[in-house]
């Protein structure tokens, strides 16, 4: 075997802009060894609801999804908690659809992220502010308790908090 | 202007005769960690896995490290995407599972492309899509074919559901409403989930009925997603335990979960919420807006600039008969804002366990002000908007209840 060759390679970019005071744009764009694909979506402030989808995908081998009657599905569909069982629903789980629905997926977390940024530009740098900072963060939003080590039993993060239930 | 931005590169490579070297890199505005794993070619088991961070935000972020070797020894088969989410995804870190997950992707399409050439140092001849097409049939030796077809569904991302901190303005509004312990009226958990039923639910149907009894609840509605008792199947639970059970069905809508009653039809898979609501209008039913804000408040309510006012504009809430403003899974500041909510649009209120443990029983229940027996009283009761939520199991710390004055909003 011709070693050190890549025999397969994946870039995945997404991003994310703001495009008005109420409207943002997420774009997912995928090249890897077989597929050429990218995924945009519109969603509105303030209640983050999906009000256009579009995409593209080529693919070595897969038929391309019918992407556009696929994503006629997804407007009015709000990103936050519950949205990937709904996108999943709605994209479907065919093997021509996995991608897509991965890719909308993806788009929609890195809203969810950017708005994260907002947030943790503010935490201060000292070790003793970080901790009270997240710690606050957890105490606010007791739904991020035990969402990842960081936020478990046993971190300095959480101490002192009740567990949720 | 981007305000955002993340980049992931996976490259696999051959380590050696039996197995694949992957590296991974995710890059984004917040994160920045590398992974490096071998992978058998042939069982494409996981054989080593390492993780590095770059940048990370807590200063508890490096304790999730530890998880990535609970991976070591995983296969990579259609269930790997799943694993990945719960081991390491939801107790270690999202962002190593997100990458993992494409690593898992990478590994398979990469044995793909090494089966092909294998196949190809026999007939040199032989096209990428030949050998897929061929593959397909099962006409190479060792080819795996059903797997690795099926790789894709790896694709499954680990969810940062949840970023960070909410904040911002208080819900508004005067008054107050329920209370904590028992509590006169007849008073039903109209939200709670069984198993196995509901596959998220830990607690079985005579667990939760039990526990609903034990701490003084006049009925408790049992409410899986998207599945249908029948009335002769909640009959039997209702002698049995010689306690009021009722039925109802938490569906997913494109608009999110809606808590309906009197529906006998099993939906499958998402609907819209428009055909749902017709389906409910049909069959004389009630629907209400199970938790309506769950996530909502996640980010800052200024951050999104979002009021109950514009909030209430929403087009679901023009579908639903009721709003679920207490609910035992969310926030009370998301509780709060449904409560704001539901006043505004002036539309009845509700409150519910969404019990997925029978401990979690009776957190939230409605009161009602007439004795409900069966299915055609609750639904009469429901549509008669003679109710109030109400905190009904003692919490460990005092509940701050929504402020809003349901009382009002009943009365109408």
């Amino acid at each position: 075997m011709s070693e050190n060759i890549l025999k397969f390679s994946m870039n995945r970019c997404t991003s994310v802009e703001r495009l008005d005071d109420n409207t943002l744009r997420s774009v997912c764009r995928l090249r890897d060894t077989f597929t050429c694909a990218s995924v945009e979506i519109l969603a509105r402030l303030p209640d983050l609801e999906i009000i256009e989808a579009r995409a593209q995908f080529h693919h070595e081998w897969l038929e391309p999804p019918d992407v556009d009657n696929i994503l006629l599905k997804l407007p009015g569909v709000r990103i936050g908690a519950g949205m990937l069982k709904i996108i999943k629903g709605l994209v479907g789980e065919e093997e021509e659809s996995r991608q897509i629905s991965y890719m909308v997926e993806e788009c929609c977390q890195a809203i969810i992220i950017s708005l994260t940024r907002d947030i943790l530009v503010q935490a201060p740098t000292s070790e003793e502010g970080k901790l009270e900072f997240f710690s606050k963060m957890v105490r606010d939003n007791i739904r991020l308790y035990n969402r990842c080590a960081a936020f478990a039993a046993g971190s300095r993060l959480v101490e002192g908090t009740e567990p949720p239930g | 202007m981007l305000t955002f931005a993340r980049n992931k590169l996976v490259s696999v490579a051959v380590k050696d005769r039996d197995r694949l070297s992957i590296h991974a890199i995710l890059d984004d505005d917040i994160y920045g960690l590398e992974m490096d794993l071998d992978v058998g070619i042939e069982n494409r088991e996981i054989l080593a896995i390492a993780g590095k961070w770059n940048r990370w935000t807590t200063p508890e972020c490096s304790r999730a490290m530890p998880f990535l070797q609970e991976m070591k020894g995983d296969r990579i088969d259609e269930g790997i995407g799943d694993r990945i989410n719960k081991v390491l995804g939801r107790r270690g870190c999202r962002h190593f599972a997100n990458l993992l997950t494409e690593c898992c992707h990478a590994a398979t399409e990469a044995a793909r492309v090494i089966r092909w050439e294998n196949a190809k140092a026999a007939r040199p001849d032989l096209s990428f899509r030949s050998f897929l097409k061929e593959e397909a049939r099962g006409e190479n030796n060792g080819s795996e074919t059903g797997a690795s077809e099926k790789s894709a569904s790896t694709l499954r991302p680990s969810l940062p559901r949840v970023e960070t901190v909410c904040g911002g303005r208080e819900p508004a509004g005067p008054g107050g409403h329920g209370g904590e312990g028992r509590t006169e009226g007849f008073v039903i958990d109209l939200h709670a989930h069984s198993f196995p039923a509901s596959s998220c639910s830990s607690a079985s149907v005579d667990e939760l009925i039990e526990e609903a009894r034990r701490i003084g609840l006049s009925g408790i509605c049992l409410t899986d997603h998207n599945h249908v008792w029948t009335s002769g199947q909640v009959e039997a639970l209702r002698q049995k335990h010689r306690f009021p059970v009722f039925r109802g069905n938490e569906i997913t809508t494109n608009q999110g979960d809606m808590l309906v009653f009197g529906l006998e039809k099993d939906i499958k898979g998402i609907i819209t919420l428009e055909e749902l609501r017709s389906e409910v209008v049909e069959a004389g039913g009630f629907m209400i807006a199970a938790h309506p804000f769950r996530g909502f408040l996640t980010f800052s309510t200024v951050q999104l600039g979002l009021t109950p006012e514009i909030a209430a504009q929403r087009p679901l809430f023009q579908l639903v008969d009721g709003v679920e403003v207490l609910n035992g899974k969310v926030t009370e500041k998301e509780n709060g804002f449904s409560s704001s909510v539901a006043e505004t649009l002036r539309l009845p209120a509700t409150g519910g366990s969404d019990a997925h443990q029978a401990s979690e029983v009776g957190r939230y229940a409605t009161r009602f002000f007439v004795e409900v027996h069966t299915e055609a009283e609750l639904i009469r009761a429901l549509k008669s908007k003679e109710y109030v939520p109400v905190a009904f199991r003692a919490r460990k710390r005092p509940v701050k209840l929504p402020e809003i004055s349901l009382r009002g909003a009943c009365e109408r």
